[in-house]
Parts: structure tokens; sequence; C-alpha cells
């Protein structure tokens, strides 16, 4: 990004944007060859996100959480406790089933940091969920109906003060802080310095520290190996994540049974905490992206799918706010890549109004056929191969299946070969069928 | 319209406030206590038709059953001994479990709440069940229909062995076998060995209830 970024057009952006990372400026390639496959899978990605151009073949870009660990014989646990089996794994993954982006490390995050945190939002192998399996989330009403208002006035405040210490135990005495605003003026700083030097609220502020210290380590370990995967020619699929705003509220906040409920309950501040917090949701994105030097942020969407909520419902209260962030994102030269869980056949028609050539959608379960009659041309679409086949099918299975799906969704470009999900486990024979047919067969 | 039609279209349009106001308003002027009752299952069943048609969504299902569940415990105190016997009178009974290795619920709790209102009568067993943990309920309990949940891939596994399980103890013929959640498909469905595969709520419980003679 160059000082004149504030003249340029969103699009103009974007282009600036994909063109850096595509280039891998900023990579210690050890050789030309390795320079220029990175460029070549980063190409591929970038015109089948721009359909300017039709890429020499689709991506196939498998999203994984803990399969790799799974394929190469670890447990949950020692990926989640050990930086480097996690680098080794993501390293050798990247490099032996040759996807064309890379991406599961950052999924991991670091078990010892959640355990000083006392972190309640997940379980995690080896903490509540059996060594070898995966983590998994917590959903839970950590926010109450009579909540809405405060987190609508100072989302920050309400974030700090109340939905950290029921998420995270070893904050919990954080619920004791008066608001910080009191340090505007020496008379009314007291209440909020003196607060801080109680015992409960050090020992909360050492546990934060000792959980930063911690990942801060534990990413130095790790770098070293991302680093490696970029040099040896491969990109990540991911610089930032962020999410949709009624995710957020639904699935880390309100809970998604009395989310429902709100939208009849209380709609309108269902609707002003939507909005109130897509500003937040664009800035965490962003920042992302920033940081990693990586215009794709990754947004998982969930409870607007297809059997959620009506098409009247999903028009109120989802997709305002979702495209709101995801313009955000655009504006500041970003994309957003929305990974669709469940079927999205019902809101096609909504993911259409994204400007030509700017979003990415990768499906879980939507017919791609439809997916690829309303969306081609206009957005890059992905995904639509169920991981059902990849457990549990045979190579056959999913080399017909892998074919039969880039007859349906490769058009003339703008589609990345995916799987429908992030996958926990996988099958090593099924897996490599599957990414040695897309190369093959997904030639344009 | 009867009063208890207007409980009933309250119920249906998701008007919270006026049906329970209605239910003791009614029932204070000593309407039968049943017919309330009848109201909120009849609101039930079209506010499941209206899911099918894809008019009503989650919301709709978790709201009529937290009015219908609210209700209950307006209406308990007026029944007689023998209404409350009858109204426990059941279709038939489900074991319901997240399997070994999952611990999501939310999914699962929505299900066992309908089939309840549903007039089944429910064992749920929580998540994160071990496979043996369910053969011995299912026996113990005399379960006509085991309904297996999971989210995860790493749920396809424990399905399949308690099906497997299930066989060796001699109840696979006792009891049908559905399986529910986000990646289930016909692919799962075979591999575990499940008699039918479901995405949504009410497409389980439609399968119950013509497994039980009840449609």
């Amino acid at each position: 990004m160059t000082d004149t970024k504030e003249h340029l057009s969103s699009s103009q952006k974007q282009e600036a944007f994909l063109e850096k990372w595509a280039s891998g400026e900023g990579i210690d390639f050890p050789d030309e060859k390795s320079k220029a496959a990175y460029q070549y899978r980063a190409g591929i990605m970038k015109d089948a996100i721009q359909l300017k151009k039709t890429p020499d073949r689709a991506p196939v870009v498998p999203l994984t959480t803990f399969a790799p660990v799974m394929l190469y014989g670890y447990s949950g646990k020692q990926a989640m406790y050990d930086p480097h089996i996690l680098g080794k794994i993501a390293l050798d993954f990247t490099t032996e089933y040759d996807v064309d982006a890379a991406g599961i490390a950052p999924m991991i995050m670091y078990g010892p940091a959640l355990e000083t945190l006392d972190y309640h939002l997940y379980r995690w192998p080896g903490h509540g969920v059996k060594e070898e399996l995966s983590y998994q989330f917590v959903e839970k009403e950590y926010m109450k109906a009579e909540d809405y208002d405060h987190l609508i006035v100072d989302p920050s405040d309400y974030w700090f003060r109340v939905w950290l210490p029921r998420t995270h135990g070893a904050l919990a005495p954080l619920a004791e802080l008066p608001p910080m605003y009191g340090t505007m003026e020496l008379p009314m700083a007291g209440p909020w310095l003196c607060t801080l030097g109680a015992p409960p609220i050090q020992q909360a502020y050492k546990a934060l520290l000792e959980a930063g210290k911690q990942c801060f380590d534990w990413i130095s370990a790790l770098g070293p190996y991302l680093g490696r995967i970029m040099a040896s020619g491969y990109p990540f699929y991911a610089g930032g994540a962020t999410k949709a705003p009624f995710d957020l509220l639904g699935d880390s906040f309100r809970g998604t049974v009395q989310l429902m409920m709100d939208l009849y309950r209380r709609p309108e501040k269902v609707i002003a905490a939507m909005e109130r917090l897509t500003p937040l949701m664009i800035g965490t994105g962003v920042a992302g992206a920033m940081a990693n030097n990586n215009p794709l942020v990754f947004i998982p969407l969930h409870k607007g799918a297809d059997g959620f909520m009506s098409n009247e419902q999903f028009e109120k209260f989802y997709w305002p706010s979702l495209k709101a962030v995801m313009m955000g994102l655009i504006e500041q030269g970003c994309v957003p890549c929305c990974f669709v869980e469940g079927g999205y056949n019902e809101r096609l028609e909504y993911l259409a109004e994204m400007p030509k050539g700017q979003s990415i959608f990768i499906f879980d379960r939507t017919d791609m056929a439809r997916a690829r009659k309303i969306l081609g041309g206009k957005s890059c679409i992905g995904g639509g191969f169920p991981i059902s086949l990849i457990v549990t099918g045979t190579v056959r299975q999913v080399e017909d299946e892998t074919k039969r799906l880039l007859d349906t969704a490769a058009g003339d470009g703008g589609y990345i070969l995916s799987i429908g999900c992030a996958m926990d486990e996988a099958r090593e024979d099924t897996l490599k069928a599957f990414i040695k047919t897309g190369q093959e067969y997904g030639k344009y | 319209m009867k009063d208890s039609e207007v409980l009933t279209e309250a119920i249906v349009e998701m008007e919270e406030n006026k049906a329970m106001e209605l239910t003791k308003q009614l029932l204070e002027n000593g309407v039968n206590p049943m017919e309330v009752f009848e109201a909120y299952q009849k609101a039930m069943v079209e506010v499941g038709k209206r899911f099918e048609k894809g008019v009503y969504f989650i919301p709709e299902l978790v709201m009529s059953g937290n009015m219908m569940n609210t209700a209950m415990e307006i209406i308990k105190p007026y029944l007689s001994e023998k209404e409350t016997t009858d109204q426990k009178k059941k279709l038939g009974k489900i074991l319901i479990a997240t399997v070994e290795g999952d611990i999501h619920d939310i999914g699962k709790n929505i299900v066992a709440t309908l089939l309840e209102l549903n007039g089944f009568e429910v064992r749920d067993l929580g998540v994160d069940v071990p496979i043996d943990t369910i053969v011995s309920e299912a026996k113990d309990f005399g379960a006509d229909i085991v309904g297996l949940s999971g989210l995860l891939t790493l749920a396809f596994d424990p399905m399949k062995d308690v099906v497997a399980k299930l066989e060796e103890a001699g109840l696979r013929d006792k009891v049908k076998v559905i399986i529910g959640g986000g990646q289930m498909d016909e692919q799962v469905c075979r591999y575990v060995g499940a008699d039918a595969y479901v995405i949504d709520a009410v497409a389980g419980i439609n399968f119950c209830k013509q497994w039980v003679g009840a449609n």
C-alpha cells in the first residue's frame, strides 16, 4: 500500500493489495523456482477472485483445522501445546499435499495460554475434549437480554468489563472495575486506579500478561515454519478474519436460541447491536490483513443459512450488517472471503449484490449449479465438495465427484476447488485423490 | 372465533404476550384446562406445517416451544389427576444423545424439546455420550427410536459403532436409528447404517411420528 491510497478507488486499492500479495514481496525465497511457484499459486487465486482473466486452472484449496495433525499421526493436544510440532505439520502438509494456499497454523492457537486465561468459550484437546480430537465451541448465553443497552452504548467497555470476565475465568475480577472514563480528570481518576490495585484485579492482569507472553513465545517459535511455507512457494489463504455481526452476537454473546427469540422479543435492539458491531468487525478484519500483508479476510458464516431464518428475516437482521462489513473491507483494499456454512440456496440473490470480482464465497452444502448460475461472472465461488466422501468414501468416488463438481462449478474461471467444511479429519488416499484430480482436471 | 381459537392464533402468530395473558385469563375464567392445552397443541401443528412450507424457521420453532413450555407450567395446577395421566400418554419413547467426542447440543436440544411437545417421551443423555451408555440406556428405557446427534465429522464413527452395538445387543430390529447434524447426508447414513438422516428438526420429528404410526 502506498501513501496515495486515500486517493484510490476501492477496486484500485484491492488490485494494489492483491498485486502486492501475489508478487511475494517481502518473502525470503531461496531460489527463483520457489518464487515462481508462489507467484503462480497466488496468481491463479487472484485471477479466480477478480474474474478479469481465466486462470491456468482452478486453485485447489481444502480448508483445514486439525486434519493435517491427524494425517501425520499427531494428537490435537500435541498440535495445541507444541509450536514446533504444529509448525512441522503445517509445513509438511502444505508441501506434501501441494495445496495452492496454506492455512492450518493460525486456526489452532496455543493451549497453555488458554489454560492461563481459563478460557470458557471452547473446550480443546486434553481440556474437556479427548487429547486426539479437535477443539469445540461452547455456546452459552454469555450476554444477558438486559445487557443490550450496555453493548450498544459502549461495546468496548461491555466487552472488557462484562463479556471477558464471563468467558475467561482468570479475568472474572475485571467485572469489578469501574469504567475507565474517570481518568479524564485527576479527582475522578481515583476509583479506577484504586480498583486496579486490588489483589484480584492485579491477578487478572497478571494472567492476561502471562497469556500474552505465552502467545508471543508461541508465535516466535511458529513463525519461522510459516515463513518457510511461504518461501517454499505457498501463499496463505487468509490474512485476517472477522465475523458477520449477527453470528458474533449469536455465537459468542447471546447464543442461538436466545438470539432467535430476540428477533421477536426485542428486534430493535438486535438491529441496533448489529449496526454498532459493524465497524468493529471491519476494523478487526482489516487489522489482520494489514498485519499479515495478505488482503484475504476470512468470514465464517453461521446463522443466516437456509433453515435458520426466512428471507424476510435474513434481509432485516442478517444481510445488511454482513454486507456492510464486506463493503467496509473492500473499501480498504481487502477481499472478504465468506465461508458459507450450511446451505445458502435461498440467499444467493443477496450475495449477487456484491460488486463484481471483489469477494469470495466458499460454499458448504449449497447447490453449486445454482451458485454458478446466480454468482457466475459476479463473484468468485468455491467449495461444494462433501466432506463425507473424504472421510467415508473411496478414491474412485472422490475422483468422480471432483470431476463432476468442476464440470458444474468451474465455468471459465472464478472458482476455487475446496471442501465444504474446514476439515477436522481426513484420509490420505481420498484427500490426495481430491487434490490431484483437481489439479489435473481443473485446467482451463 | 372461540377463545381457544384466538389463543391458537396468537401462538401461531408469535404474539407471546397476548398468548400468555389469554392462557391465564381462560384458566381463571374456568375454561377447561385440556381445551387450553389443546389450543397449544393445535398451534404447534400449524407452526410445524409452516416450517415445512418454508414460511417459519428456527426463530418460530424456539419461540413456540418456549411459549408452550411456559404455558404448561401455568396449566398444570388446573389439571385433574386423570387429565394429568392422559396428558402423559406418549406416542413413543425416544432416546437422544450427542455421540462420544462431540459436545455440540443446540440442535439436539431443539429437537428434544419439539419431540416432547409433540407427545414423545424423551430421554436426553446429553453430549459426548459413550457408545456403551447409549446402548445400555436404550435397552433400559425400552426406546422405540434412538436419535444420534453430531455436528463434527468425528461423530460418524461413534454413530456407526452405536448401530453395530445395538445389533450385537439384539436391539437393532426393535429400534429405529435416526442421525442428525450439519454434515449428515445419504453417504453418511449408509456408512453409519442408520434408518434415516436429517438436517432439520421438523424433518426429524416427522420421521419419528411416522415410525410410531402417529402420522
